[in-house]
């Protein structure tokens, strides 16, 4: 009996062993995939994206940590009490929809759902801290991310783009380096119970984020800034309908210095719509009825206020390509400094008669001129005949010599191409039109290119922004070094075109682009659009652009402003995009430490009379001003100028400040005249200016030390406009008057 | 071993009547051993669940080091006493049990199933437990007493049919389905060890299938037998509801592969698997040690069973030997069961892992009941060898 029944016991233990060994040994590789698969829980680790920052170390974009809050609603799935504390927790610290978080809640089968992203450290603690307290951690919890900031705003927002939802690049720098700047995300593979917490366990594995690496741009804050200031300012002065776009290079490197198209946008919040006029249309459309032509709408109006138009906006250059042509024409030979051009006011061509731009207002042309005369009168019929003379074929060689026929490569995403005929394409006509700069169409970053290397010596150069990418440690990780495309044309020939371009600027169509003390060069643009819009009707606006740059013997800086479709009735480059230039380079110049250097007749002239600058737009203004030796100091908010303080023909030395007013009453209009007698000339000097006044001296011995102001009028406590010019009579204290 | 038979040798010369031999140090030491690896692991298993439940990782296992501590006491005394007194209380204890099983229909303690007294001091008793025992003592006092009448059914069978038949209605009434099997399965062993003709064992099992597919025509029991076993079958039909246990124990089986996680790394204890350090403390066993820590556990039990056998066979008394033979066998069908239900070789039915799972009084009970084996051995009966 015995033997039976242990023989049934061993029957027994036989039976569970076998279905061990078959759970174990034989199964346990499957139910161990099982079981990890619910026990361990992987959670990403957000990589740090890289900063931008300018060429001086500026911080342009960087990335601050946030977190994302996520829920386990399969946790708390048959609890009502945590249920309602978990809802009451979010609505309280998040200020969530108590509806949405009882969704979410709702989905009883996740251990894992977004309520919200983006959330900041202070906000985070704070839920954390309730979520401790009322010991719901496998129910509410954190996951890391990061966000970007933009510091300076809407500053080379279409250059450095921004980034999406889910932190990658999608405009600008942040999406043409979004493999550069993102890293690798990391990941923490970790036990957790069934109720999401970590087990006290050692089983924890971790691949570490890899940050990602920062760019260091060729920009320069303070010359974006300079650029972005003038710039914003013409768009107001001339109501630019299609934004302004301006770029500053350095000719020698093709590093770009600062590139801005306004208006634009606050990378911070891209989506809302920062043109006024533009987001006051969307409104009006923004109704029940019309919810989808609106989101159309919207977003058509994002995207153009995205768009790069530096790089992506292919334009009719105009004038400004006459020094491709005139680069292109010299270099092969077929005209030279002798060659003559005869403008009569018009020129037939294939039968029909072109007009040169004098003909509209003087019925006559230029007459006999040399190819620096032709330049300086920015004279179509002498260029149709260069053009002609050079023939399609050699046209279109230089042409693609100056990178025009072909994107330039930059590192910016969107960059378009030309579009152009080439020379078997080309007729009479057409080749005519394309050598003073119609027919085709290269974008801004083409043209600024090509013109810089007319100026450089010769060489056509790679544009660039970015010009080092440093790792998170500060390990320089690569450098950009300028790159040379080709040779197009000798440093001879690049001389003598920086010779005429900087008559253009003396005595031409760039007059308003000149800077006292420096010898800048330049060239006007201005093409009318003449293309048929959707509805039908012809579109005749106008593109102005002004090609400068600074000095003319060793080129330092190159600047492209164009202004798409200004409202101004008799819209020529010459008017209004040159001033613009002059006064980014005269911002420009001093701070790269370029000393002015004046020539002797400008030293002489101690004081002069102030020139009429009333009802001028600003940068005109200023652009007299500063050729007459005067500084500008401009009041209000205004785009034109209402008053000026000292006014019209009123003697004013060298060097003082006119007040130019744009608002009647702007603040700080008014003044109090300080007390100068008895001043020695440095103190009375110095009291003036600080009160924002102007100082006009008499008297003898002024030269001396010993000189003191005897009198002064208006006298000292009467108030008196911004800018008003105080007379002192000095006498030399030695002499015992 | 052979200081004990020695030492029986001696005293059997000194006193005929000699009923005070050594205990079995064997059987001790296999005792021991299973109770120290079952509070190892007792608390490696229950101190997750205990520090989310209770807040405190120690909760079992400082209750059940109390139970133990008491329990081994109670086996030690209980192995010094003649268990012959038994045959005395035998009644007793049957009737005091009847009465316990009735009145534990009068309580609603946990669930819908009434297993439990309530005691003063949040404690509580399970009359069940006190059954096991009876049984193993009323059936050995009923074969010692009509030893040579076994054959004839109305000794050897009918009144062991009513004693058993009245405790398993009782505990079915609770329900206590685990109990019940373990009752009839711990009283058929030893009326078949105590001489009850075997035929009728024969004409058991007949009846109880002829009784099964009677059944099986009656319409919703197959259905409802169905609806029982199919989670059985494929737990994973209702992976979150009635298959949950059985498929975290099989994964934390699985987990444990041939070698095990290490002693203290069960991953499924993590509140995966429900109340690990109850019925399904061995699926743990088997994840931290692996099959090779898990046979030599089963092992140990194998050696604690055939050594109470032996003890069974060399007792000199018919009623210390079935005694003997009912202790151990509940211990090992117990053991059986439990791991049949912890590796799905049989449906989940409530049953605890002896010397494992956590539960105070079962702990007592058991090594009480283990100093009784070691009372019975005191008797070897030494002159056959």
């Amino acid at each position: 009996m015995v033997i039976v029944l242990v023989a049934m016991v061993v029957l027994g233990f036989c039976v569970i062993l076998h279905q061990l060994f078959r759970i174990q040994i034989v199964q346990g590789a499957e139910y161990q995939e099982y079981a990890l698969n619910q026990q361990l829980r992987s959670t990403r680790i957000g990589a740090q994206r890289g900063a931008i920052y300018d060429t001086n170390g500026k911080t342009l974009a960087k990335s601050a940590t946030v977190w994302s809050v996520c829920i386990a609603p399969a946790n708390i799935k048959d609890n009502a009490d945590r249920q309602a504390a978990v809802s009451d927790i979010l609505v309280q610290t998040l200020g969530l929809e108590r509806d949405f978080v009882q969704g979410k809640l709702e989905r009883t089968n996740s251990l894992y759902e977004v309520v919200k992203t983006r959330v900041e450290k202070p906000q985070a603690d704070e839920l954390m801290e309730k979520v401790i307290d009322n010991g719901l951690s496998g129910a509410i919890f954190l996951e890391e991310d990061t966000r970007r900031y933009y510091p300076y705003e809407n500053f080379a927002s279409t250059v450095l783009g921004f980034v999406n939802a889910e932190n990658r690049g999608a405009y600008g720098l942040e999406s043409y380096y979004d493999k550069v700047l993102s890293g690798t995300p990391g990941r923490t593979v970790s036990l957790r119970d069934s109720k999401g917490v970590t087990m006290p366990m050692q089983y924890e594995q971790t691949e570490p984020a890899k940050d990602g690496n920062s760019l260091v741009l060729t920009i320069d804050e303070k010359i974006q800034h300079y650029l972005e200031k003038n710039l914003e300012m013409g768009v107001a002065e001339h109501k630019v309908g299609n934004r302004a776009v301006g770029i500053v290079m350095d000719p020698k490197t093709g590093a770009v210095l600062a590139m801005s198209t306004k208006p634009d946008f606050d990378p911070n919040n891209p989506n809302e719509i920062y043109d006024p006029n533009v987001k006051a249309e969307l409104e009006e459309l923004n109704t029940a009825e019309n919810q989808e032509q609106y989101q159309q709408a919207l977003w058509e109006a994002q995207n153009a206020q995205w768009r790069n138009k530096a790089i992506s906006d292919p334009y009719e250059p105009g004038s400004v390509f006459k020094i491709v042509t005139a680069s292109g024409a010299l270099e092969s030979g077929v005209i030279d400094e002798t060659s003559t051009f005869y403008c009569q006011g018009w020129v037939e061509v294939a039968g029909k008669a072109r007009y040169c731009w004098v003909w509209n207002s003087q019925h006559q042309g230029h007459g006999q001129q040399n190819i620096a005369d032709a330049i300086k009168n920015s004279c179509n019929p002498a260029f149709i005949d260069i053009g002609q003379r050079m023939g399609a074929q050699l046209f279109s060689q230089y042409f693609s010599n100056f990178g025009l026929t072909e994107p330039t490569g930059i590192d910016l995403p969107g960059e378009a191409g030309s579009i152009y005929y080439t020379a078997n394409q080309m007729g009479i006509a057409e080749l005519s039109s394309a050598a003073f700069g119609q027919t085709f169409k290269v974008t801004p970053i083409q043209m600024i290119t090509a013109a810089c290397a007319a100026i450089n010596g010769g060489q056509l150069m790679q544009p660039y922004v970015v010009k080092q990418i440093i790792d998170p440690d500060g390990n320089v990780v690569s450098n950009t070094t300028p790159q040379v495309k080709r040779q197009v044309i000798s440093e001879d020939i690049s001389e003598q075109i920086r010779g005429y371009l900087e008559l253009v600027v003396q005595e031409g169509s760039g007059k308003s682009a000149q800077i006292p003390g420096y010898r800048v060069g330049g060239k006007t643009g201005t093409s009318e659009k003449m293309e048929r819009l959707e509805n039908g009707e012809w579109n005749d606006k106008n593109i102005l652009s002004f090609f400068g740059f600074a000095p003319v013997d060793d080129p330092q800086v190159a600047c492209l402003v164009m202004l798409d479709e200004p409202d101004i009735y008799n819209a020529y480059g010459s008017t209004i995009a040159a001033p613009i230039v002059g006064s980014i380079l005269a911002d420009v110049l001093p701070y790269m430490g370029i000393e002015p250097q004046f020539t002797e007749e400008e030293l002489e002239a101690v004081a002069t009379q102030t020139p009429l600058v009333l009802d001028k737009d600003i940068h005109e203004a200023e652009s007299i001003l500063r050729i007459a030796g005067l500084k500008s100091r401009i009041l209000g908010n205004g785009t034109k100028v209402l008053k000026q303080v000292p006014g019209y023909m009123e003697p004013i030395p060298k060097d003082s400040t006119v007040v130019l007013y744009t608002e009647e009453e702007a603040e700080g209009g008014t003044v109090l005249v300080p007390d100068v007698v008895g001043m020695n000339g440095a103190q009375a000097n110095q009291a003036i200016i600080n009160a924002g006044l102007n100082i006009s001296i008499t008297g003898t011995g002024i030269e001396g030390s010993y000189s003191i102001v005897k009198s002064q009028t208006p006298q000292a406590g009467t108030e008196v406009e911004s800018g008003t010019v105080i007379t002192v009579e000095f006498t030399d204290s030695t002499l015992g008057g | 071993m052979e200081l004990a038979r020695e030492a029986g040798f001696a005293r059997k010369k000194k006193r005929i009547k000699a009923e005070k031999g050594a205990m079995d140090l064997t059987f001790l030491v296999l005792v021991m051993s299973l109770l120290a690896i079952g509070l190892i692991m007792l608390f490696s298993a229950s101190y997750a669940y205990a520090y989310y439940h209770d807040g405190d990782s120690f909760y079992y296992i400082k209750r059940q080091l109390v139970f133990a501590i008491v329990g081994v006491v109670a086996m030690l005394i209980v192995s010094r006493i003649d268990y012959h007194i038994l045959h005395r209380f035998a009644l007793l204890l049957f009737g005091v049990t009847i009465f316990l099983l009735v009145t534990v229909l009068f309580f609603h303690t946990r669930g819908d199933a009434k297993r439990w007294i309530p005691l003063p001091g949040g404690m509580t008793f399970q009359p069940s437990e006190v059954a096991k025992f009876t049984i193993v003592v009323v059936f050995a006092h009923l074969i010692s007493i009509n030893y040579n009448k076994m054959k004839n059914p109305r000794y050897g069978l009918y009144p062991f049919l009513i004693i058993l038949g009245a405790t398993a209605l009782l505990m079915i009434a609770e329900p206590h389905l685990s109990g019940t099997i373990l009752i009839l399965a711990i009283g058929f062993v030893m009326m078949f060890v105590g001489g009850t003709n075997v035929r009728w064992f024969v004409l058991g099992v007949t009846a109880l299938a002829v009784m099964v597919i009677i059944l099986a025509f009656v319409p919703g029991v197959v259905d409802y037998a169905k609806s029982r076993l199919v989670y059985w079958i494929n737990p994973w039909d209702d992976a979150q509801g009635k298959g949950f246990q059985t498929i975290q124990s099989l994964y934390a089986i699985g987990s444990g592969g041939l070698m095990g996680v290490g002693i203290g790394n069960s991953r499924q204890k993590h509140l995966y698997l429900p109340e690990p350090q109850n019925d399904f403390i061995f699926a743990v066993v088997c994840e931290e040690l692996g099959f090779v820590g898990a046979a030599i556990i089963i092992l140990i039990f194998v050696l604690l069973i055939w050594r109470g056998y032996v003890i069974a066979m060399r007792c000199r008394d018919r009623f210390g030997s079935m005694l003997a033979v009912g202790l151990t066998t509940q211990v090992g069908v117990q053991t059986i069961l439990n791991i049949m239900v912890v590796s799905n070789t049989i449906p989940n039915t409530g049953i605890s892992l002896p010397f494992f799972s956590y539960g105070g009084t079962a702990l007592c009970m058991l090594l009480a009941q283990m100093g009784f084996v070691l009372a019975v051995s005191r008797q070897a009966a030494v002159e056959k060898e």
